[in-house]
């Protein structure tokens, strides 16, 4: 790459690294690694706040996330998380309808907050 | 089995009609996607900034009189970080605010009252400071419940913004009425002290 077009691809960068061209282009070369691993895992990053956001659209109806998508799979629900994720926070009634739909096809365990009782000495505690 | 198909309606009209009713939770108004150009199905959806404006964001309060120290400061960090809501966003304060009342009444098991030890350091070598859980208590209960708390939140810039949002005070009145707090949904069931 010559000088110009490296100086065009660090506009932005701090200190010496956008106006000198020794630092620029061994930023603008990392920068162009980042940015090529990263749009690997820019697919991970949103599948895993998909399933987070899931998670927390889940959990107000009492079922957690790993329930929810067995009950899914068991009822050959096809939507994926993105949707799914995308429908907890708009549409909150059909996804109360989805989780319903689960919890009959995996009702799971039934209290997930409880705790299992202390028995003996563990009581004192 | 036949299932509720999503309604692909435009995405400001079925918004309205959700979001003024369905009213589990903390369910917050989705200002952002009220216009017609959003494409909500295909572009995951990012908070602006009329989503987390602090002035209309949920207050709770809790009581901490003998409730575990631990379970009491993990809910708390999840309701100020935004972690129930299914609008959550890592890199945005999504999150309520929290009062803590009672601080100095907080409990916890075992022997931790005499034995749990708090260090500092100032910073100049053989400067550690020790204390353990009860002197801490006399000398500034709120640390206790802070403390705990912060290690919960996540570390950073935004981290250090959340933890502004939590409020401790030791003694059952808050100067916050005015934001008309409502209790903290706890739904740990061992969070109260086992006497």
């Amino acid at each position: 790459m010559n000088k110009k077009e490296v100086f065009k691809l660090a506009k932005g960068f701090r200190g010496r690294a956008k106006n000198c061209i020794r630092i620029a282009r061994e930023r603008v070369e990392k920068a162009l690694q980042y940015s090529y691993r990263d749009r690997r895992n820019k697919k991970r990053d949103m599948r895993s706040l998909w399933i987070e956001r899931i998670n927390a659209g889940t959990r107000v109806h009492g079922v957690n996330y790993g329930n929810f998508m067995h009950g899914l799979v068991k009822e050959n629900i096809q939507l994926n998380r993105k949707v799914l994720s995308e429908l907890s926070m708009h549409e909150p009634y059909s996804f109360k309808a989805l989780v319903d739909v689960s919890r009959t096809a995996f009702p799971g365990n039934k209290n997930m907050t409880s705790a299992p009782k202390k028995e003996g000495l563990a009581i004192l505690v | 089995m036949a299932m509720a198909t999503a309604t692909s309606s435009s995405a400001m009209m079925t918004h309205l009609t959700t979001c003024l009713q369905f009213s589990s939770g903390s369910q917050q108004c989705l200002r952002s996607i009220a216009s017609e150009r959003a494409d909500v199905w295909n572009k995951t959806w990012y908070p602006k900034a009329e989503d987390h404006v602090n002035t209309e964001k949920t207050w709770y309060v809790v009581d901490a009189a003998d409730k575990i120290l631990g379970r009491l400061a993990s809910t708390i960090a999840i309701h100020i970080r935004g972690k129930n809501l299914a609008t959550y966003t890592p890199s945005v304060d999504m999150g309520a605010f929290v009062i803590v009342v009672n601080a100095e009444k907080v409990a916890v098991s075992g022997k931790k009252r005499t034995q749990k030890l708090y260090r500092r350091h100032s910073g100049r070598p053989g400067g550690m400071k020790v204390e353990t859980f009860d002197q801490l208590q006399q000398r500034i209960p709120e640390r206790i419940v802070e403390h705990a708390v912060r290690g919960m939140l996540p570390k950073g810039r935004l981290g250090r913004d959340l933890f502004t949002h939590l409020k401790v005070y030791t003694g059952p009145d808050h100067p916050h009425q005015a934001q008309k707090p409502i209790d903290l949904p706890i739904r740990d069931k061992r969070i109260t002290k086992q006497t």
